[in-house]
C-alpha cells in the first residue's frame, strides 16, 4: 500500500474526512496523469527543456537567462548534424577539441543521439551559487 | 506546427529599444519560394559530389531544414544583464 492511500485511510479512521472524500482521494491517487503518461511505455512525454539563470540572494549581478526548447526540435537538428559531411567533421572535432570536449562525432550514430534526447527528461539540474541555475524539461 | 510570429526584443534594461512583432509566416513563404527554384540546382550538386559526401547532406537537405523550421514554433531566448535585453520567441 502507498504512502498516500495509508494517510488517506489513517485520516477516515480518524474521523477527519468522510467516506466520499476518502473515496476522491484514493481515486485521484490512483488515478495516473493521463496528459504526462504517453503511449510509449508510459513514459512522461515532455515537450521542452528548460534552462533558467536567476540571480542568486547575494549576487551582485542581475543576469537572468530563460531559454525553452522544443524538445523536437533538438532532435530536428541532431538529426541535421549526422549528417554533415566526413571532411567537415574533422574540422568539428578539432574545433571542440581546442574548447576542451574530446568528442568524436563520427563515432555518434542517430541512435546514439536518440538515446540522448529520449532520456534528458530524467534529468534535472539545479545549482546554487552566485546564480541560481536550473536546467529541467517541463 | 510553422511559427506564424517571431517576437524580438532588443534593448537596454529601463529603455524602450528595439521591439518587433514579425509575421515571420511571410519569411517561410519567401523561402519555400527560393528553396523550390533551388531544388533542380540542389539536386544536380547532390548528383555530382555523392562519391565525397556532400552528396548526401544535400540531398536530405530540405526534408531536416523543413523539420527544423517546422519546430521552432515554442522557442523562446531570453537573456538579460546589466546592459542588454534580449528577447526572441517563436510563436
Amino acid at each position: 500500500m502507498s504512502e498516500e492511500k495509508r494517510k488517506v485511510l489513517e485520516m477516515l479512521s480518524q474521523g477527519k474526512i468522510t467516506v466520499d472524500e476518502a473515496e476522491k482521494l484514493l481515486a485521484a491517487i490512483g488515478e495516473p496523469d493521463n496528459e504526462a503518461v504517453s503511449s510509449t511505455g508510459g513514459k512522461r512525454q515532455w515537450k521542452y527543456l528548460r534552462v533558467v539563470v536567476d540571480p542568486g540572494p547575494g549576487s551582485e549581478s542581475k543576469d537572468k537567462v530563460n531559454i525553452r526548447i522544443p524538445f523536437k526540435l533538438i532532435r530536428a537538428g541532431l538529426k541535421f548534424a549526422a549528417f554533415i559531411p566526413r571532411e567537415y567533421q574533422g574540422q568539428i572535432d578539432e574545433a571542440l577539441k581546442e574548447k576542451g570536449m574530446n568528442v568524436d562525432l563520427s563515432k555518434i550514430t542517430p541512435e546514439d543521439l536518440e538515446e540522448i534526447v529520449s532520456n534528458l527528461d530524467d534529468m534535472t539540474v539545479e545549482v546554487d551559487g552566485e546564480d541560481k541555475v536550473r536546467v529541467f524539461c517541463e | 506546427m510553422l511559427p506564424f510570429w517571431l517576437r524580438l526584443r532588443v534593448c537596454k534594461p529601463g529603455r524602450r529599444g528595439f521591439r518587433l512583432w514579425f509575421p515571420v509566416i511571410l519569411i517561410w513563404i519567401i523561402l519555400g519560394a527560393l528553396l523550390i527554384a533551388l531544388f533542380p540546382l540542389v539536386l544536380l550538386a547532390a548528383l555530382i559530389t555523392w562519391r565525397n559526401g556532400s552528396g548526401r547532406f544535400l540531398l536530405f537537405l530540405y526534408p531536416m531544414l523543413a523539420a527544423v523550421l517546422w519546430n521552432l514554433s515554442g522557442l523562446h531566448i531570453e537573456a538579460k544583464d546589466d546592459e542588454n535585453d534580449v528577447l526572441i520567441d517563436f510563436a
